[in-house]
């Protein structure tokens, strides 16, 4: 028997997921493993999950990083837990809940979206798309482990029309697509500033699309999306609000307070969520200009420079490191380190240390460019100059 | 000089795929760098322009992205001296 389809799954909602086709009664089919945590990697699983979680009442963990991250869920009643992209540490873990992500995306049927999965599906962003393929009765493709070259060919396969992704995603799709691109109805960018030069040639490229840049954050939920083509958002939603978010700047940071935030979300007390984002106002523009804590933006992940330098600093043989950002047009940037070996030691050697320090990190995290050095340039303060070039 | 520049991106992008162990088809200017056919990702990519700026001295995205897929046509942008 057939459990009962929620009602944030329309029921023309079908999902292709790697080699399978499925649609809520084959999604209903599927065994979910005990314990309330899932390896978020298939659409598929994560979907029967979430039903499965709301039908039992209970608590939901999404896991994206392995085993370790396996342990069960102190809360109770249905919720769902996200893990931050963070790629130092321990993920951050955001609850959600459920029924505030969904509400917003009902009645929105649109039954001949064929959508293009380009996050991963327990990511914020990946759990966004895949709510709304399910709730306008849309396609959903998925293609588990695949790089940009195999989306650019399931969307052809497919004939994809709603695609969300990263501005590096989509740096990396339009090289990839070349002239032969899908006829996209709706392109949306997400999970990283994205900048005016991607923006046109998005447009020239899909002129009868709708074009769409997407804030949000795993801590705060979805809190707009930008349609006039323009990178930023307007300077007077600061003082209107938007989309049911009221936005401020203080001390040159971002700050939000939005009904969809995360269940007990850290903020001041009066439900003003810090973003940590830099933001500053140029004319009629609000734009974004990078972070505060010094995460970098690597293809979408936020990496800490302090801290991987932090690893190559206790490498033996190593007498002083610096790991600097540095931009580049496919994935905004990229972490270069330079290193002063210690007199004496064999460079091969060095470098094969170096890169075993950072191996186990995710590949944005890792240097791509290791430099070695007599001595690391020091910025005009007498500290190492960590600012990417420009 | 395009073929310079050719052989230079040549023995980078064999330096990054060696780096993940892994090894280049032959390469001509019509190689597409995303398409599937080089063991190469958006990183690498990335990794690579890095190490053109390093060792031409030019940034020909300095003043916003120019289009290319193939190493010919990312070879051309390099060609004329800074």
């Amino acid at each position: 028997m057939t459990a009962d389809r929620p009602s944030w799954i329309h029921p023309g909602f079908r999902l292709i997921d790697g080699e399978g086709t499925f649609g809520w009664s084959e999604l209903a089919a599927l065994p979910i493993p005990a314990g309330g945590v899932v390896f978020g990697n298939r659409v598929s699983t994560v979907v029967a999950a979430l039903a499965a979680a709301q039908r039992d009442d209970t608590p939901l963990r999404l896991a994206r990083h392995g085993e370790a991250s396996m342990d069960p869920s102190a809360r109770t009643g249905f919720s769902v837990t996200l893990e931050s992209s963070g790629t130092t540490g321990t993920p951050k873990r955001i609850t959600h809940n459920f029924n505030r992500l969904s509400d917003r995306l009902k009645g929105l049927s649109d039954v001949g979206a064929r959508w293009l999965l380009t996050y991963e599906p327990a990511a914020f962003a990946g759990l966004q798309v895949i709510l709304t393929a399910a709730a306008a009765g849309a396609l959903l493709v998925s293609v588990p482990g695949g790089g940009v070259a195999e989306l650019v060919r399931a969307s052809r396969q497919h004939a994809v029309t709603h695609v969300s992704g990263t501005p590096s995603f989509w740096r990396g799709f339009l090289m990839a697509a070349g002239d032969a691109v899908p006829p996209l109805r709706s392109v949306t960018l997400g999970g990283e500033a994205a900048d005016q030069p991607l923006l046109d040639r998005l447009r020239q490229t899909f002129p009868e699309a709708r074009l769409r840049h997407i804030y949000a954050s795993t801590e705060a939920g979805a809190l707009f999306a930008v349609a006039d083509g323009r990178a930023g958002f307007p300077a007077e939603w600061l003082s209107e609000g938007r989309d049911g978010v009221a936005l401020r700047i203080r001390d040159g940071v971002l700050e939000v307070r939005s009904p969809r935030a995360m269940l007990a979300a850290p903020g001041t007390g009066d439900g003003w969520l810090d973003t940590g984002d830099l933001v500053e106002v140029a004319g009629d523009r609000v734009l974004f200009a990078g972070r505060r804590d010094g995460l970098v933006n690597v293809g979408g992940v936020k990496v800490s420079p302090e801290a991987v330098e932090q690893r190559l600093l206790a490498v033996p043989g190593v007498a002083d490191a610096a790991v600097v950002p540095v931009a580049n047009p496919i994935t905004g940037f990229l972490l270069t380190a330079t290193v002063v070996p210690a007199p004496g030691g064999d460079e091969a050697a060095l470098r094969a240390a170096l890169r075993a320090a950072t191996a186990d990190l995710v590949p944005a995290a890792r240097p791509r460019v290791l430099t070695l050095a007599a001595h690391i340039p020091l910025g005009a303060t007498g500290k190492k100059s960590r600012k990417g070039l420009p | 000089m395009t073929d310079s520049m050719l052989a230079l991106i040549a023995e980078e992008l064999g330096r990054i795929a060696a780096d993940k162990g892994e090894a280049l088809p032959a390469l001509t200017p019509d190689s597409v760098f995303l398409d599937g056919g080089l063991p190469i990702d958006s990183l690498d990519l990335a990794t690579l322009l890095v190490v053109l700026e390093q060792r031409t001295g030019q940034d020909p995205f300095r003043a916003g992205f120019r289009h290319f897929t193939t190493l010919g046509e990312l070879a051309a942008l390099y060609a004329v001296p800074a």
